[in-house]
């Protein structure tokens, strides 16, 4: 068990955004996270890196390195229900954003490397010594962007990346942190069908290595890499299992074809869930 | 073993290279150090050539160059925190304020706990790190908030200390026209070692005549620049070499995109504090410097708003987030304020000298020529800095050397080193 939440709950206002989510994650494990605009997905993600603070319930994550955070349980399980984004990430709990989230007007290597910079300890208070004395930074940096295949962009200024680029750029800056799980919040939002192939194929890379927790609206991406799909709806984890019996899920199905009411839809906690979802399910 | 060897020698010729590479990209450093180390005996010079009357007017004097120095270093203490962290500080003044007062005051006798005769250097540096405690207790209340809330809140703060100094019996007899300084003349060097330390201000700093038998005499002011501009260029290096480290680089991640430098793993809460700590004791070194040069401070000239507007003004002209551009912005608005004003030279004396009487009194729409210098000429400095300001918004909103460095693709260093290096070749 690498990540585990217990009656996770959250509430804005009277509208219930994630309601008593009880979810586990194995280690090395791919688990795409599913359901319709306002299901409460991002606000998932928000409440395990320490974005949001959850109404009830308890997460429970349990990294390679606990000593990273002071509040360790046995057995090597962090309750890191109140940690902070920077402590989760400190962790090894690494996300990336569904709106393009980069250090715009720095370099694409500046961008990872200052990611690799924040979790080599101290390095970042050394006041007196100049950045580029360094090496071990950039050369993992340089390694990851071999790995997004942004090595030939290194220098260019980050906000002058095209789209498909930035949404890579995205996942190597959450890469950099040198994750235990990663979050990775719609990839390929905005990427045009042709480049979802390649987007799709650093994930799969990356799922190599690591337990990546992947929100995505596009099902052949969902269906083809998954190890498990978790379905979400008005907050409420209605299914999980594995994708060929998500697929044929008549709960599922009700969920996304308009199996959910008027008084549901406005559940729209989600605010920033992108707008076409382009679900091509069942 | 004939490997190992040859990366010995590969390892030295990278040496070398590497020094050689930091002393080319210090070249514009260098430059720059040179013409402000040159400009006051050439500025001698040409005053005793037939265009004296020229220099006099439109080059700037030693009194208006020290204000160079000292406002600079506060202009780019100023830009340290808000151009490398995005938190704009207008509270700013406060910390000039600290750094002035402070060294008035022990000079004066009034600090407890330290004796009046401790050295200037190392009032100084205390001062400097008061302000950097008073930027701690300001900024655990202030990062808090962001964007507009954060300048209003620190603003706020400075103009509750700027009332409270300005009635504070304690501090002055007349605390609004502050105290002066009535101890023995501030020194700059190594503390208790008499001959390696240089006496500031106007009239009792220390002068010498006939350096080196060179017929050159070197007046107190003069003494006090380059004592003073040692202390900036200290100061400069000192910022740039934060900004230069992982620690700076953390400082342009929090202002490029705050919420991403949290989720990779940053506290942003305790950089920004230590660097608004950073910029607090520099910009407290600039207020110590200042009442040290001008023995004494006023409230108005210190701890007052306008003097961070002075520094907002002459960051965003010279380039906001450069660190070297404020200080250039400064030389700007000092340069300006000499010219346009008559304590140095400047332009209204000049023309006054020039034009003929005629056409002094000639009459425009009932104003004459004379009238109409002394209105918009003479003492106009902040109009005129306005008007550039607003262009400067306007059509240069990188600044002066944000601009240099737009066109150049990098630091104005950087670039000189990379031609340099193609010329060697």
């Amino acid at each position: 068990m690498l990540l585990s939440t217990h009656g996770l709950t959250k509430r804005f206002g009277g509208i219930t955004a994630v309601d008593a989510v009880d979810f586990t994650l194995e280690e090395g494990e791919l688990c795409s996270v599913i359901g319709p605009n306002g299901a409460g997905k991002t606000t998932f993600f928000n409440l395990l890196t320490g974005v949001l603070e959850p109404t009830a319930g308890r997460i429970e994550f349990s990294p390679t390195d606990p000593a990273a955070y002071g509040n360790e349980a046995e057995d090597g399980v962090v309750d890191i229900t109140d940690a902070a984004p920077y402590e989760t990430a400190l962790l090894g709990l690494h996300r990336s954003y569904q709106i393009t989230n980069i250090f715009p007007t720095v370099s694409v290597l500046e961008n990872v490397r200052i990611a690799v910079q924040a979790h080599r300890g101290g390095d970042s208070w050394r006041f007196w010594r100049n950045v580029n004395a360094f090496d071990d930074h950039v050369t993992e940096a340089e390694s990851i962007l071999q790995r997004i295949g942004l090595a030939a962009e290194a220098d260019r200024t980050a906000e002058n990346l095209s789209h498909g680029e930035k949404r890579n750029l995205e996942i190597g800056i959450a890469l950099a942190g040198d994750p235990d799980l990663l979050l990775l919040d719609e990839p390929t939002a905005g990427v045009s069908s042709e480049d979802v192939g390649q987007v799709t194929e650093i994930i799969e890379d990356v799922s190599e290595d690591h337990a990546v927790l992947l929100i995505e609206h596009n099902m052949d991406v969902v269906m083809g890499i998954s190890d498990r799909v978790a379905v979400l709806n008005q907050g409420e984890l209605i299914a999980q299992d594995e994708p060929e019996t998500i697929r044929e899920s008549e709960a599922v199905q009700r969920a996304y074809l308009g199996g959910y009411d008027p008084d549901g839809a406005a559940t729209g906690t989600d605010a920033d869930d992108g707008g076409e979802s382009g679900v091509s399910a069942g | 073993m004939d490997t190992v060897t040859d990366t010995t020698a590969a390892h030295a010729r990278d040496d070398e290279h590497w020094l050689r590479e930091y002393a080319r990209e210090h070249v514009p450093h260098l430059l720059v150090i040179a013409l402000f180390a040159v400009y006051p005996p050439i500025y001698g010079l040409l005053l005793r050539t037939p265009l004296s009357a020229e220099a006099n007017a439109f080059l700037p004097g030693t009194t208006f160059l020290i204000a160079m120095l000292f406002l600079g270093l506060f202009a780019m203490s100023f830009d340290f925190i808000s151009g490398y962290t995005g938190y704009l500080s207008f509270g700013h003044a406060a910390f000039y304020g600290v750094g002035a007062y402070f060294i008035v005051l022990v000079a004066n006798g009034d600090v407890p706990g330290i004796p009046a005769g401790t050295p200037f250097v190392i009032t100084m540096i205390v001062g400097g790190l008061l302000a950097f405690g008073l930027a701690l207790a300001i900024g655990a209340v202030s990062f808090r908030l962001s964007g507009v809330y954060f300048a209003m809140i620190t603003l706020g703060f400075a103009q509750v200390a700027y009332e409270l100094v300005r009635n504070w019996n304690y501090v002055a007899v007349n605390p609004q026209d502050g105290p002066t300084l009535s101890g023995p003349t501030p020194e700059i060097g190594i503390p208790y070692v008499d001959s390696v330390s240089i006496a500031l201000g106007r009239l009792a700093g220390d002068s010498f005549e006939n350096v080196l038998g060179l017929g050159i005499d070197i007046s107190a002011t003069l003494t006090s620049y380059y004592a003073i501009g040692a202390v900036v260029l200290l100061s400069y290096f000192a910022m740039q070499r934060l900004i230069h480290s992982p620690f700076g680089r953390v400082m342009i991640a929090i202002r490029e995109n705050e919420e991403r430098a949290a989720a990779i793993g940053y506290n942003v809460f305790w950089y920004k504090m230590v660097a608004f700590g950073f910029s607090a004791f520099f910009a407290a070194i600039a207020g110590a410097l200042f009442a040290a040069f001008s023995r004494g401070a006023s409230p108005d000239e210190t701890f007052y708003f306008l003097v961070t507007a002075d520094a907002l003004i002459v960051t965003i002209v010279g380039g906001i987030g450069t660190l070297a551009g404020p200080f250039f912005g400064t030389a700007f608005y000092e340069w300006l304020e000499d010219i346009l004003s008559s304590e140095q030279g400047g332009l209204a004396p000049y023309l006054r000298g020039i034009l003929p009487d005629g056409v002094l009194t000639a009459d425009i729409a009932g104003i004459t020529i004379a009238d109409l210098i002394n209105t918009v000429v003479d003492g106009r400095a902040p109009l005129f800095l306005g008007i550039v300001f607003v262009l400067f918004v306007l059509f240069v909103p990188n600044g002066l050397l944000g601009s240099v460095r737009d066109r150049l693709g990098n630091t104005v260093g950087k670039y000189v080193g990379g031609r340099l290096e193609r010329y060697r070749r």
